[in-house]
């Protein structure tokens, strides 16, 4: 499993750790070390055994085989509360019935410290997550998405815990809202210097804020790695198609080790020599739209074939071309002022070089 | 997972067996009264016999109270889910004016006490000069068991998405349509297990009965006279009786169902 | 005709073209379909309620309902030397006491419905929902089968070599241990569903920020399950405060309840205006209680959980 040398130390080790429900495994024996500090984030789609994995981390699941230890001790059976975690839901769970203030406090209400050093702590952390103080006495019900973030966020720091757990808190809140508290969340982290274990199923938000990612898929742990590992260097189809809309080509060995022929569109290819494949006689090229490029009259590149357009999108700054390529469709992303100015319809040659692609196992 | 909270579970379970026994025990004598030889009941029973089952079977009094009993709770369950299930749209379904006075008004009734309900209505019936008898017993049944039947149906509406009908009127169903196509349909479990509880609680239903069914009797009314009157192991006999047809019908009920959410399941 | 010319929606003129009936008012959907249950309510619920609050107004011991006033029965009522004041303090008491019981007992129960007995909860609530569909009268009478001379439980311990079970048929303590039977049903569920309303998350969260058991079952637990708690506690209070079958199997007339004085005189005094203020009392006494009550409640939520 690759990880990346950081001199610090683990927090969190996970050795052998499996977690079945009867008959359904909902986490694959699996080794993970959460350093000291980092941020690290797992990804997953629903159902891939990341909460679970999460929950065994928090203290509210046990594994069923295998170690946790927190700091070289072993802590598998010791309960949420005792553990110097806390957890940030993906529902937020802040009490309905208590105030802004009384939420945040609740951790140190249940330690037993004394009013008025709780109300000081209180405020202090609503203004480290940027609430104003004048919703210390405010129903939590009555804030908005963005404010209760902030809420749960000052309470799970309340008592000061070494590691905070996310889980996916920021799913139902919408997305410019969700772009700002991402980037508040990884100030925090830099500021608070904790370590944070943050599960979502957006690759996209675990790009934009982690220092590690770990892919998981049906309750296996597939790749972990910086976000440039994952993004440049998948290991496998799955991990390369969870980074977003990506043109993916069966190919299989033709004669020598860069030379393809295409599965399910005709033609042959250059592959960049690369150790994943080095062996294998099957394999998916994978090519990201916007390294597509559409080949005017005499431009080359390494790989090439023919398609009719399709569709067109605008994305923003980009447009989008579906180009139809036999029964497949490829997806090309353009600048705007590279825009093809074309009517469905029309023929086009597509390209690419090869050290644009990545080549990952069946 | 831990051992306090499975302590917990273990101490919560045991409690619950236990008062689950205390909750059956006194059904449990009763039975064992009725199957017991001789006039007088004692324990430990020296000797068993069906004699006492045997006579209350034969018995053409009680044949016509059990009759009784049978048409009030049909007519009563038929008449409740009817009433419930317009009710339960009102409590439920629609956004309306009146709707939050509506739903604590239907509540009044299951929040009375029956004994004062029945002589209320006792002295309504005779006020307004209706002789007492089986029929005004089932209005009597109706006044309590609608509520609580609204209120089972309500449950089962508030899951009920109100986009459905009118994705259905959009496709071109009519009113009739919509209703026997989507609401009906969707509803079924809730209407089901309501219509089980008015059977249930009507066929069980002593206080209203008491009052509201002038000369006819019903079993519990009849089982209370011979209590008050004197001990007879027809008393256990017939109470017994009646508890198995409750746990038959429970039991078809649960079974019927059971049919039902794997049908809307599939 | 202006007014019949607009239609009050759009779609109406759409769906129901010319020749359709046309009512000079319109009643909402959910007017309508609250209509025929708002009828049978008031013509079986609030016109008795009326019908006894007119009678208790009349001559006392006559059936001049309407035609003469009095407030005669009234004045019997408070009458210092009356004993309705007695039944009154003993349904009130026994009331109370069957509440706090009843709470004590039901939330475990309510507690592993929720969250321990998992995919058996359906099971167990049936078992505890049963005896309300056996009438209470032959419950009841299942005790005293158990606790009477010669009984099941007088018999065994006689059997064992005992000198016999204790006598506590046709006490108070009796009456209250049959109201607890009785009414357990009606703190049970309504408590579940208030304990159904508290997120799993939110106690796992409690958890994890430090609380303890005791401190989660007091910071969370309890105050998001209140409105199911309040409902069964009120439930079980009024149905209390108007038994009277426990009293009199159970309580072999020992003790006259409030609901007993009120059916003596509606029976065998034949004193349908006393009888009538009575009830008026109590309906007073649990209306108000029951309208406090119902006001701090959303049912939308509670039974709907949006």
């Amino acid at each position: 499993m690759p990880t990346t040398d950081k001199p610090n130390l683990p927090i969190l080790q996970l050795v052998g750790v499996r977690k079945t429900f009867g008959d359904f495994v909902a986490v694959e024996t699996l080794d993970l070390d959460v350093m000291e500090g980092e941020f690290l984030t797992i990804v997953g789609p629903s159902g891939s055994g990341k909460t679970t994995l999460l929950r065994m981390l928090a203290g509210m699941e046990a594994p069923s085989a295998g170690d946790i230890s927190l700091r070289g001790v072993r802590i598998n059976e010791m309960p949420p509360e005792k553990r110097p975690t806390c957890m940030v839901f993906q529902s937020l769970a802040l009490f309905p019935h208590k105030s802004v203030g009384e939420n945040i406090e609740f951790p140190l209400k249940m330690r037993g410290v004394p009013a008025k050093a709780r109300k000081a702590r209180a405020l202090e952390l609503m203004g480290v997550v940027r609430l104003p103080e004048s919703y210390y006495a405010k129903n939590v019900m009555k804030c908005s998405g963005g404010e209760r973030q902030r809420v749960a966020l000052a309470r799970a720091l309340a008592y000061d815990p070494d590691v905070l757990f996310f889980d996916e808190p920021l799913s139902a809140i919408d997305y410019k809202l969700k772009k700002v508290l991402e980037k508040e969340l990884k100030d925090l982290h830099r500021e608070t210097g904790k370590t944070f274990v943050y599960i979502t199923h957006s690759l996209e938000e675990a790009m934009v804020m982690s220092d590690r990612i770990g892919v998981m898929r049906s309750g296996r742990l597939v790749q972990v790695g910086t976000p440039e590992e994952i993004y440049a260097k998948p290991v496998d189809r799955f991990v390369s198609e969870f980074m977003g809309e990506v043109n993916v080509i069966a190919v299989e060995r033709a004669a020598g080790v860069e030379d393809w022929t295409g599965v399910d569109v005709p033609g042959r290819f250059t592959l960049a020599p690369c150790q994943e494949i080095a062996d294998a006689a099957t394999a998916y090229v994978v090519v990201r739209p916007e390294y597509l490029r559409v080949l005017g009259e005499g431009a080359g590149a390494d790989n090439a074939l023919e398609g009719v357009i399709y569709n067109e999108y605008a994305l923003g700054s980009r447009i989008q071309y579906q180009v139809r390529v036999g029964e497949k469709v490829m997806l090309v992303e353009l600048s705007r002022a590279q825009a093809l100015h074309a009517a469905p319809g029309q023929r086009v040659r597509l390209g690419w070089d090869a050290r644009d692609a990545i080549a990952v196992r069946n | 997972m831990d051992q306090a909270r499975r302590r917990t579970a273990l101490l919560v379970s045991l409690w619950t067996g236990l008062i689950a026994l205390l909750l059956y025990l006194p059904i449990l004598c009763g039975a064992l009264a009725s199957l017991s030889k001789g006039r007088y009941f004692g324990f430990p029973v020296r000797a068993f016999s069906t004699e006492w089952w045997e006579r209350t079977f034969a018995s053409i009094e009680i044949g016509m109270i059990v009759e009784n009993s049978l048409l009030v709770a049909a007519l009563v369950t038929l008449l409740s889910v009817v009433f419930a299930f317009f009710g339960a749209l009102a409590f439920a379904r629609y956004d309306w004016k009146g709707r939050r006075l509506f739903q604590k008004l239907v509540l009044l009734p299951i929040f009375f006490p029956q004994p004062v309900l029945g002589l209320a209505l006792l002295l309504w019936f005779s006020a307004l000069g209706i002789q007492t008898s089986w029929m005004t017993a089932v209005f009597a049944h109706l006044v309590w068991i609608v509520p609580v039947v609204t209120l089972i149906i309500a449950i089962q509406v508030y899951g009920f998405d109100p986009a459905l009908e009118e994705a259905a009127r959009d496709l071109g169903a009519s009113r009739w349509q919509v209703l026997r196509e989507v609401t009906l349909p969707l509803l079924w479990p809730g209407i089901w297990s309501g219509a089980l509880f008015a059977f249930l609680l009507s066929w069980g239903n002593f206080p209203l009965s008491l009052y509201t069914a002038g000369a006819d009797s019903t079993v519990p009314k009849w089982l209370y006279s011979k209590m008050v009157a004197g001990y007879t192991p027809m008393v256990p006999a017939l109470g017994t009786m009646s508890t198995l047809v409750a746990a038959a019908a429970l039991l078809l009920g649960g079974l019927v169902m059971l049919l039902l959410r794997r049908r809307s399941a599939a | 005709m202006v007014s019949l010319s607009v239609s009050d929606r759009a779609t109406d003129t759409a769906t129901k073209p010319a020749g359709a009936p046309r009512l000079p008012f319109r009643l909402s959907p959910g007017a309508r379909a609250a209509l025929p249950l708002l009828g049978l309510l008031a013509v079986g619920f609030l016109a008795p309620l009326l019908a006894i609050l007119a009678f208790s107004f009349a001559p006392p011991r006559s059936f001049a309902v309407l035609r003469a006033f009095s407030l005669a029965n009234y004045a019997e009522l408070f009458s210092l030397s009356n004993t309705v004041w007695l039944s009154f303090l003993w349904s009130i008491g026994f009331a109370l006491a069957t509440v706090v019981l009843l709470a004590l007992i039901a939330y475990p129960i309510a507690f592993g419905l929720t969250f321990v007995f998992g995919r058996w909860s359906g099971l167990v609530s049936v078992l505890f929902v049963f005896p309300l569909f056996v009438s209470e009268n032959v419950r009841l009478y299942g005790w005293v089968l158990f606790f009477i001379k010669n009984g099941v439980l007088d018999g065994s311990l006689k059997a064992l070599g005992f000198s016999g079970g204790p006598q506590v048929l046709y006490t108070s303590g009796m009456i209250l241990a049959g109201m607890v039977y009785t009414y357990l049903p009606f703190m049970l569920f309504p408590m579940t569903l208030g304990l159904a309303m508290v997120p799993r998350d939110l106690i796992d969260a409690a958890r994890d920020l430090g609380a303890g058991r005791w401190q989660i079952w007091r910071e969370v637990e309890v105050p998001l399950a209140m409105p199911g708690i309040l409902i069964g506690t009120l439930l079980t209070f009024v149905l209390a405060i108007g038994a009277v079958a426990e009293a009199k199997i159970l309580g072999g007339q020992s003790v006259i309840v409030i609901s007993h004085d009120i059916e003596i005189a509606f029976t065998y005094s034949q004193n349908w205006p006393l009888g009538s203020a009575l009830a008026v009392l109590v309906t007073l006494f649990i209306g108000t209680l029951t309208l406090l009550a119902l006001q701090r409640l959303d049912l939308d939520r509670l039974l709907g959980r949006r």
